[in-house]
């Protein structure tokens, strides 16, 4: 039986299933079952109170994560740009993401990366960065000056007291799956703000 | 019912969207200089970007290329649309429902998808729409009247078998309670990646398969060449998703396949390319460039061979290291879906608005001056976001810069950006006026009305 693809509706929208199928399911099914800690991880996690749930909710909500990436990648200058006093950023790891249902990986950096910024800064700070980013206020000086003239991060200040609270409590869980914050000879710094 | 009615809701449905998300795009570039614009929960930067990229897809692009669809697959097929009824359904359950999810987008209620943040029920609702318009392709080519198939029905039976799965993977697998972190961010790529390369890409190329043969009384260059191009993007497109996250945490293997399938994508691109050039250059002199339509047909696969010839680039390590999270992906996707395919879907509406409404176009010369404030303004707009994308990623790699002191250093790109937006609005407007008046405006000229089979 000769198969005439060109004249067959059957044919071609078989054919070009199949082909599309092949490297659909190599890549979306597959992938997790080789490279396991996509989807498990053999660390602890840590498990998110009821507040730092709501706090992911308004990340989501207020799409954060279209001006802020969560991923240290494995670039040096990702690693010196995001680390803090003195300590390099961690590379992130698949495993560290296991426990987040929605993930913030994001595509596009507005702003600065915020995968190891959990402890960062105090709450406080957080507090008077969402009112507003462009004038901290007075207990905040070093913010004046460029700040003032190019951070383009939107205010928040229409969020509630709560929310900014619980979006605060869920900022500041990020990047600790890891202890990354270790001397040189490994010894944990605990220098985590509050 | 009417022939083609179904078509017409749906064409002058999606010109209107396309100035809500025009608008979209211009207010998110002005928040970019002055962030304080518009300081209201609604109105907030993510939420007019999620509207400017939602309107655009749903509300625009896939709209204006299912009714054009529903208009020249009837015509190539010498017979009716399947079921006129179920194609008027259609588009007015589609027009429902997407409407729906953008009040959800402005409210706060939005899925963690980018390109699919329209929530439940709204994104199973589109995913009904999209299979109410499978069953009326598949319906219109089981019944038609011709032996052959043509390579825009190829197409258009591959996006509409493709779209089915990629939109459910990205819109409800992703949202699976087992599915998180890397991994759901590895099935969110594979949506947004291929919304873009197996809903676009094939859609758009459908109809210019159509129209440049059409338009410029022409053969296709090389039937060779549409099927190289047809079987080796059906195979090799879908692979690529990965190429957006490179040295990010997903697996190392992974990143490499996708990087070895983005090369592999020159090869159907520069099938179809080489097929539509070789067509307008063996079209009579006196039919290329007439008029708006093969200008924008032209113009558009010219945008077409710079997209697809800077993914494969910027899925090179290297250069990722420095194009990757900046403007430049902005400008990459800007070209694509704006570039490209609403370049070729404006010239889709400009040729079967005139054929619906039976009588010419409104206004040739305004087509012409639209096409060209258009063009002249998104070279510019583009390059602008490129050059701001190679800035910010080379300042990056210095510790000693801050970030605001980057951000700084692109401020003169964020102005650039806004005012050749503006420039790309303001010529929308023309394009609709044009459109509108063809089909609603006082104007004597009668033409014949083209109909697929006598009524
Ligand atoms: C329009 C883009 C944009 C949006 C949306 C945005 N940000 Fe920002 N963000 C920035 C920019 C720019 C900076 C850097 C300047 C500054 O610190 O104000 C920044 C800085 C930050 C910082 C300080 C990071 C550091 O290491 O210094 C945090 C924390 C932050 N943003 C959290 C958030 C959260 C949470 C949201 C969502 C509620 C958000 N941002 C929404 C642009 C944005």
């Amino acid at each position: 039986m000769k198969v005439n693809v060109e004249r067959s509706l059957l044919w071609t929208a078989t054919g070009a299933f199949v082909l599309f199928a092949i490297g659909a399911v190599l890549t979306t099914i597959v992938p997790p079952l080789v490279s396991k800690d996509m989807q498990v991880s053999q660390y602890p996690l840590h498990e998110y109170t009821e507040q730092e749930l709501r706090g992911i909710e308004i990340y989501k909500r207020e799409g954060c994560v279209y001006c802020h990436t969560q991923q240290i990648r494995h670039l040096e200058s990702d690693q010196k740009r995001y680390g803090w006093r003195l300590v390099d950023a961690a590379v992130s790891d698949s495993w560290e993401y296991v426990n987040d249902k929605d993930n913030f990986l994001g595509t596009k950096r507005t702003g600065p990366d915020l995968a190891r910024v959990g402890g960062k800064y105090s709450s406080e700070w957080h507090w008077a960065h969402f009112k507003d980013p462009r004038n901290m206020g007075e207990k905040f000086p070093n913010r004046k000056g460029i700040y003032e003239r190019a951070s383009i991060m939107p205010s928040f200040a229409y969020l509630s007291d709560e929310e900014i609270k619980d979006l605060t409590a869920y900022i500041q869980t990020l990047g600790r799956n890891k202890n990354w914050r270790v001397d040189e000879n490994g010894v944990p710094l605990n220098d985590y703000e509050k | 019912m009417k022939q083609d009615t179904a078509a017409k809701t749906m064409v002058i449905a999606s010109c209107l969207y396309f100035g809500l998300a025009l608008t979209m795009g211009l207010l998110t570039a002005l928040k970019f200089i002055v962030p304080t614009v518009g300081e209201i929960e609604y109105l907030s930067m993510p939420r007019v970007r999620m509207l400017h990229t939602n309107i655009n897809l749903f509300g625009w692009l896939l709209q204006a290329d299912m009714g054009i669809l529903f208009w020249i697959l009837p015509r190539i097929l010498h017979t009716r649309l399947f079921s006129e009824k179920l194609g008027v359904v259609t588009g007015i359950l589609y027009n429902l429902t997407v409407i729906g999810g953008f009040a959800a987008i402005i409210l706060g209620h939005v899925k963690n998808v980018e390109y699919g943040e329209i929530p439940p029920p709204f994104d199973y609702l589109i995913a009904v729409c999209w299979v109410l318009f499978l069953i009326n392709v598949v319906g219109t080519v089981a019944t038609r009247r011709v032996k052959y198939l043509y390579v825009s029905v190829w197409y258009a039976l591959g996006s509409v078998i493709w779209t089915t799965f990629v939109y459910l993977t990205g819109n409800m697998f992703s949202q699976l309670p087992m599915v998180s972190g890397v991994n759901e961010a590895n099935l969110i790529w594979f949506y947004v990646h291929n919304a873009v390369g197996l809903i676009f890409t094939p859609l758009g190329v459908a109809i210019a398969y159509y129209l440049i043969p059409k338009q410029l009384d022409t053969p296709i260059y090389s039937h060779k060449l549409s099927m190289v191009g047809f079987w080796v993007i059906s195979f090799v497109y879908v692979w690529t998703g990965a190429h957006h996250m490179l040295h990010g945490p997903q697996p190392y293997w992974l990143q490499t396949v996708a990087i070895i399938f983005s090369w592999s994508l020159i090869i159907p691109v520069m099938a179809v390319i080489t097929n539509f050039f070789g067509t307008f250059a063996t079209a009579p002199r006196g039919l290329r460039m007439k008029g708006p339509i093969p200008k924008l047909l032209m113009m558009g696969t010219v945008y077409y061979i710079f997209t697809c010839l800077q993914g494969p680039f910027q899925a090179i390590r290297e250069v990722s290291e420095i194009v990757s999270k900046t403007d430049w992906v902005v400008g990459h996707a800007h070209m694509a879906l704006f570039g490209a395919f609403s370049y070729y879907a404006m010239a889709g509406v400009y040729y079967v608005a005139p054929k619906m409404a039976g009588r010419p176009l409104y206004s040739e010369k305004l087509g012409d001056l639209q096409f060209w404030i258009m063009t002249l303004a998104s070279i510019p707009f583009f390059a602008v976001l490129w050059i701001s994308g190679v800035v910010q990623g080379y300042a990056w790699l210095n510790p000693a810069n801050s970030f605001v002191e980057t951000l700084e250093a692109i401020r003169h790109a964020h102005i650039m950006r806004f005012s050749t937006g503006g420039l790309i609005f303001l010529a929308y407007f023309l394009f609709l006026y044009n459109v509108m008046q063809t089909f609603f405006g006082k104007y004597g000229e009668t033409a014949e009305k083209e109909t697929a089979v006598a009524e």
